[in-house]
């Protein structure tokens, strides 16, 4: 497989490391026991096109979101994570 | 001993070097061949026949084909250490001195043992080891399978590792073309001209494919000529590779392909600083499959016996190596282009016993050929062959309408028509399509980027290959952006194409589908009898289709005939799923340098080189090469070195380089608020100048890692991480940065690489540093208190960062200097020591000195375990959100009757503690129900004159003073402990603080 | 009062055997460490991307690189090493790290790697041959050309990659490994470079 890393071009997976599904929002503080259960421990295992976490820790180390579908391991889109980029936006 | 004479060379013709004469040996028997034969074709040459045993009933088996199809012709390559089994006969190429051995036989190939096999052949059917050696169970370790493996199998492995070089690497390109026959040259021809970056890939020695073998007329120029054209036009372009001796095996995803280069397996030894084998990963944006097809064989009662062949691969012995399979040839096909092994064999002179055409029509050419040449045309199918070892001798026709025919002959051609080569085509899952037309499959779409064209894609006449082989090289580059001029096509005639399909000939005797694996049509018949009629069941149950061939000449034969058996169509039967690699790839070139010492990447402290000047001993701790003791003259084992070590650090000073531990650099205006989200404990609050022991919990609320992180200005901290974790907590930091917290204003670096660090400890510590640190510096406990940091000048003016910090509870210091200092700073460490008697201590001694004093490390950090567990509950901040703080009040994560971490030494003081153990209460029975936790680190106590630990026991801090059972079952020992505090040494610390 | 020398020790220093190595007869590749070079990791703050970059033109006359590129500046090398961030390379004391902090005080952060990295440059005529066996990364020239830069692995190692300048019509690639892989990374260039034959070194000279 090979991914399209925004700010690398194109690597092999051997760059990346696999965390999972991006859809989970890590719950604010006061969101209570079963938020965060559910941020921890409850994912989506979906046949088909699902976002996922990717690192590219053998690369630039940014962070990404990746739309990958899962049957035919094709990457519709590579996004990098919220703070990758932090710089070029207001503080 | 005199080398055979070759025999059954032809005196014309031929794609060899007949001025370069090649002596080689098979089976203790010298021979001789030319530059450009095979193994196989040398043996034709030479008239050998039988060249193996077959792998279950022994039966003589001849030459096959002329490829990587070969099911029969497997011999054991080479001798000694590079003696490689299974090697195809087919494809090895002959080279000066080589030597073969037949496989499967013993004690020679002409009179074979276990060919008795033969004779119990009814019982060795499909399914024959699941059902005989059902019990007694415990026989099947001690007698069936040992007697089976003996009667079974192929050739020997070399039993000693590989001498030899491997290596992978990458390609990239435009267009990967698998194939360079008349498909493959074309596409590439089209590829090349428009600009794109070739790639093609061709498995033999030789580019041509089957125009090497049946030549015709391309742009009105023989083939060999049109190749020779070709070829050297392709070579002149700068971007365009040819690769020879390399086969595309298989299709990964993102458009990369795996192929095997065999660099120099041509040579008997690979040359100097050179691999044998090289794994390659080519990143083509597109790929044309121009493989071809294999010619299939048709199923009848002894089409296993030597001489019986592949039409088409009788055609490749006599015109590529000018090599005559046999004299008389006898010829079975159920097509047209089976006939032109007649015509062949009429050009070189060899006579044709007679034509068995399963057809009902011959076309008036052919007849006017027979009747010219002399040899008959019968209308029927081979029933049988009559021959051995042998060989061939006479060949029985079944009439069509009933009658029976004979014919005498030394060689059986045989042609069932072409299956497309869809392996290729078919490795992402896909399924090909059947075509009534060809009776073949062919590929029904491909994987992305993926164009298969050809005789690959069901296109068999000459003309039709050219055409979409220059289409699929054109229509490739234009997609990889290419656009130049592509020039004019080549042109060749469509030879005519006529089949009735053909695949099992019914009669008395075996019949054999897989000849590898020696299944036979009764075994397809039997597995449907007995309700394995899916394919994927069939496969299995009877293993046709499993052998290192992969089924290449028999899996659609197999198919065939469990569809007549169940009244299916062939396509209504299916395929099984189509799997790389297309040929065997040895898992050397897998491995590639990756090997030995090369098997991971390794890392080294700043100070190895020192390290092992003082004869240290290293242990590999993940991928680092740490010095583990530093054993002394006279000193019996490491017991005694560690012990040394660690009562010198205890009564004196001594040093360890701890540079392994993980150093990162966090920066900017948040980095206190960041740390705060990523520790239990807050940091924000730590003041510039200090350090301070901080615990990272998973988002679960399970302890993740552990370290010492210093503030060393407003907007710098120095971070520490475990040495096993380095890695993974950089990756979740970063986690934490880009993904959770993208507010917060924070930069972070490895810094591991940058520091070399040492841990400095005993009551001597501050005598050494003085020596070492100018005297300008404060080290006294009011300038310098514990859990202090910051940047210091070292005599001579070199800056260094000094941290109060203490892992063995010592008065302990440790230094860091950038890392091209680190080995001066070890040999100056021993200098400044010296006076003190100052001792180098390893990785065991650390170890000890962490279990004295209770400190946890990667035992008890071991992924079940809780803050709370670990005795350090109350580090958890409540002031504050950070990672892992939900979860870690969970019921059963705050529980009273947890595991805890707590001291353990036994009773007997002379008794070895050993980690593993089980602590069950006395006067309990071992068992899972009474299993109270384990021991999870030891060691032998300098200071306590005992075998001390530290254990995961049940309400174990609650327990302090118990007997309990240390119960080991793996070593046999069960003994009485007890459960202490886990401080053993200094519980009052007073001795780092002094 | 003991005596106590500070010699530095490259981390090949070890393993590099100047000279010739595996195949004899033409050179295939040459390979040179460079020792004695400052290397800092300038890296943007928040919301401070644009006055890095005007930060790094005051000093060096030339833009921080913003996407994988390194950028030659009259005493100085600025290498992409990652988003918003990027190397200073120089030869040891001309830009180290405190003389740089100043500049950036505000708009970055800064992290001296001067001794975390070992430099090696290789060039010759099989310079691409050998890369393929430890790169997974096209270098063809129309892909990879003079200034180009990556952050990648090899041998599952990181590394930053680049172009320099081409030194007798040859590319001349140039690799900044982690040092404590660098042994062992070096040892895995040995084995790939032994086919083609190569001549060893070692130079100040960036």
């Amino acid at each position: 497989m090979r991914i399209i890393c925004p700010y690398c071009g194109e690597r092999e997976l051997g760059e990346f490391t696999y965390l999972g599904d991006a859809k989970p929002q890590r719950p604010a503080a006061d969101a209570g026991e079963d938020a965060v259960y559910d941020y921890v421990y409850l994912r989506d295992n979906i046949a088909g096109v699902m976002s996922e976490h990717w690192y590219h820790g053998g690369g630039c180390r940014a962070w990404l979101k990746v739309t990958r579908n899962t049957l035919t391991h094709e990457i519709s889109a590579v996004e990098p994570a919220a703070g990758v980029g932090a710089a070029k936006v207001g503080a | 001993m005199v080398a055979g004479a070759q025999t059954h060379r032809l005196a014309n013709g031929g794609v060899i070097d007949r001025s370069t004469s090649l002596s080689f040996r098979f089976d203790g028997k010298t021979l001789l061949g030319f530059q450009g034969d095979t193994l196989a074709s040398a043996l034709v040459a030479n008239g050998v026949k039988l060249v193996g045993r077959s792998f279950k009933y022994h039966r003589p088996r001849g030459i096959l084909t002329a490829g990587s199809e070969e099911p029969n012709a497997l011999v054991e390559l080479r001798t000694g250490a590079r003696r490689e089994a299974n090697t195809k006969a087919t494809t090895a190429e002959l080279y000066e001195g080589l030597e073969a051995a037949s496989q499967n036989r013993w004690p020679s190939l002409n009179f074979d043992v276990m060919s008795v096999n033969q004779l119990f052949a009814p019982i060795f059917v499909a399914g024959f080891y699941y059902k005989t050696f059902m019990w007694p169970a415990k026989f099947w370790e001690t007698i069936y399978e040992p007697a089976i493996r003996r009667a079974a199998g192929l050739g020997r492995a070399a039993g000693v590792s590989d001498p030899d070089h491997y290596d992978k690497a990458w390609a990239h390109c435009d267009v990967v073309i698998a194939g360079s026959g008349p498909t493959g040259l074309a596409a590439a021809l089209a590829a090349g001209r428009s600009g794109a970056r070739v790639i093609l890939c061709e498995e033999d020695f030789v580019l041509g494919g089957r125009l090497l073998a049946d030549g015709g007329t391309i742009d009105g120029l023989p083939a060999a000529e049109w190749v020779a054209r070709t070829v050297a036009e392709l070579e002149a372009m700068p971007d365009v590779r040819i690769m020879t001796r390399t086969t595309l095996f298989g299709v990964y995803d993102g458009g990369t392909y795996g192929a095997i280069e065999r660099v120099n397996d041509h040579l008997p030894v690979p040359p100097e600083h050179q691999v044998r084998q090289r794994l390659w990963r080519i990143v083509a944006k597109r790929c044309v499959v121009a493989a071809g097809s294999i010619e299939r064989p048709i199923v009848f009662a002894g089409n296993d016996t030597p001489g019986v062949m592949m039409a088409s691969a009788m055609r490749s012995y006599i015109n590529r190596y000018a090599a005559a399979p046999a004299r008389r040839i006898a010829l079975f096909t159920n097509n047209e282009d089976g006939w032109r092994t007649a015509e062949t064999a009429i050009a070189a002179g060899l006579q044709v016993a007679a034509v068995i055409d399963a057809r009902p029509d011959v076309s008036p050419a052919h007849r006017s050929l027979a009747s010219k040449a002399g040899f008959p045309v019968l209308h029927g199918s081979v029933s049988g062959v009559d021959g051995g070892k042998n060989g061939v001798r006479k060949i029985s026709v079944a009439l069509t309408g009933g009658a029976r025919a004979e014919a005498e002959a030394d060689g059986l051609a045989v042609s069932g028509g072409w299956n497309p080569a869809v392996g290729l085509t078919s490795y992402h899952r896909g399924r090909p399509k059947w075509r009534d037309d060809i009776a073949a499959f062919v590929p029904d779409g491909a994987p992305p980027g993926m164009i298969a064209a050809g005789a690959a894609n069901g296109a068999f006449g000459l003309g039709a290959c050219l055409r979409e082989g220059f289409e699929a090289g054109a229509v490739a580059a234009r997609d990889a952006g290419r656009s130049g001029n592509i020039g004019s096509m080549p042109v060749a005639d469509d030879e005519a194409f006529s089949l009735t399909p053909l695949w099992h000939v019914a009669g008395k005797g075996k019949a054999f589908v897989d000849q590898q694996h020696d299944v036979t049509a009764s075994d397809v018949e039997l597995a449907q009898r007995e309700g394995f009629e899916s394919v994927e069941h069939l496969k299995r149950y009877t293993t046709l289709g499993m052998a290192t061939d992969q089924g290449k000449t028999s899996n659609v034969a197999g198919l065939a005939i469990m569809a007549a058996v169940t009244g299916k169509s062939i396509p209504e039967t299916g395929t099984t799923i189509y799997r790389p690699p297309y040929v065997p790839v040895a898992i050397g070139a897998f491995a590639g340098h990756h090997r030995d010492e090369n098997f991971h990447a390794t890392r080294l402290t700043p100070s190895h080189q020192w390290a092992a000047e003082q004869g240290a001993v290293f242990v590999d701790t993940g991928l680092w090469k740490r010095a583990q003791w530093y054993p002394r003259a006279g000193e019996k084992d490491w017991l005694e070195s560690v012990t040394r070590e660690v009562k010198a650090v205890r009564s004196g000073v001594g040093f360890c380089d701890v540079s392994t531990l993980g150093k990162i650099d966090v920066h900017g205006p948040d980095a206190g608020a960041f740390l705060d989200r990523v520790y239990i404990n807050a940091f924000s609050s730590l003041a510039v100048g200090k350090a301070r022991y901080g615990l990272m919990l998973r988002e679960d609320g399970i302890v993740y890692d552990d370290g010492t992180t210093s503030r060393l200005a407003e907007d710098h901290y120095f971070l520490t991480t475990t040495t096993a974790k380095a890695g993974l907590v950089m990756q979740h930091l970063e986690f934490c940065r880009q993904v959770l917290f993208p507010e917060l204003d924070v930069q972070l670096t490895s810094v591991s690489d940058q520091w070399a660090q040492f841990s400095i400890a005993g009551p001597k510590t501050r005598d050494l540093l003085k020596e070492i640190v100018d005297p300008a510096e404060d080290l006294s406990n009011e300038g310098f208190p514990f859990m202090g940091a910051r940047e210091v000048k070292l005599r001579g003016g070199l800056k260094a960062r000094l941290f109060r910090i203490s892992f063995s509870g010592e008065m302990a210091f440790e230094i860091s200097v950038p890392a091209r200092y680190g080995e001066a700073m070890a040999r100056n460490l021993m200098i400044a020591g010296k006076p003190f008697g100052v001792t180098p201590y390893g990785t065991e001694a650390l170890g000890v000195m962490r279990i004295e004093k209770g400190h946890v490390a990667g035992p008890e950090l071991n992924g079940t375990t809780t803050a709370g567990d670990l005795g350090l509950g109350k580090m958890m901040s409540t002031k504050k959100d950070f990672i892992g703080r939900v979860m870690a009040g969970r019921e059963a994560l705050v529980a009273p009757d947890r595991q805890v971490v707590v001291g353990i030494k036994p009773t007997d003081k002379a008794r070895r503690l050993r980690s593993g153990a089980h602590i069950i209460p006395k006067g309990e029975t071992p068992g899972p129900g009474n299993d109270q936790g384990y021991v999870t680190s030891v060691c032998f106590s300098p200071v306590l004159d005992q075998w001390i630990g530290l254990g995961l026991v049940e309400r174990g801090r609650e327990r302090i003073g118990e007997i309990v059972r240390a119960h080991d079952p793996l070593r046999g020992e069960d003994y009485d402990v007890e459960l202490c505090n886990s401080v053993f040494y200094d519980p009052d610390g007073g001795r780092q603080r002094g | 009062m003991a005596d106590f020398s500070w010699d530095v020790r490259s981390p090949l220093d070890r393993a590099l055997v100047a000279g010739r190595y595996g195949a004899q007869g033409d050179v295939g590749v040459s390979l040179t460490e460079i020792r004695n070079f400052d290397l800092v990791q300038v890296m943007a703050r928040r919301g401070q991307a644009g006055e890095m970059i005007a930060a790094a033109k005051a000093r060096f006359g030339v833009g921080a690189p913003e996407t994988p590129k390194a950028v030659s500046a009259s005493d100085a090398t600025l290498i992409w090493s990652g988003p918003d961030q990027f190397f200073v390379l120089s030869k040891g004391g001309k830009h180290t790290m405190e003389s740089l902090t100043p500049g950036f005080a505000g708009s970055a952060s800064l992290s001296d790697q001067s001794h975390a990295r070992a430099l090696i440059s290789i060039s010759g005529e099989k310079a691409r041959a050998i890369f393929a066996k430890l790169s997974s990364i096209d270098l063809h020239p129309d892909v990879f050309g003079v200034g180009t830069a990556a952050a990648t692995s090899m041998d599952h190692t990181s590394v930053t990659l680049w172009r320099g300048g081409d030194r007798d019509g040859q590319a001349v690639f140039n690799l900044l490994v982690f040092a404590t892989f660098a042994e062992s990374l070096w040892h895995t260039i040995l084995d790939s470079a032994a086919e083609y034959g190569a001549t060893i070194g070692h130079s100040e000279d960036l």
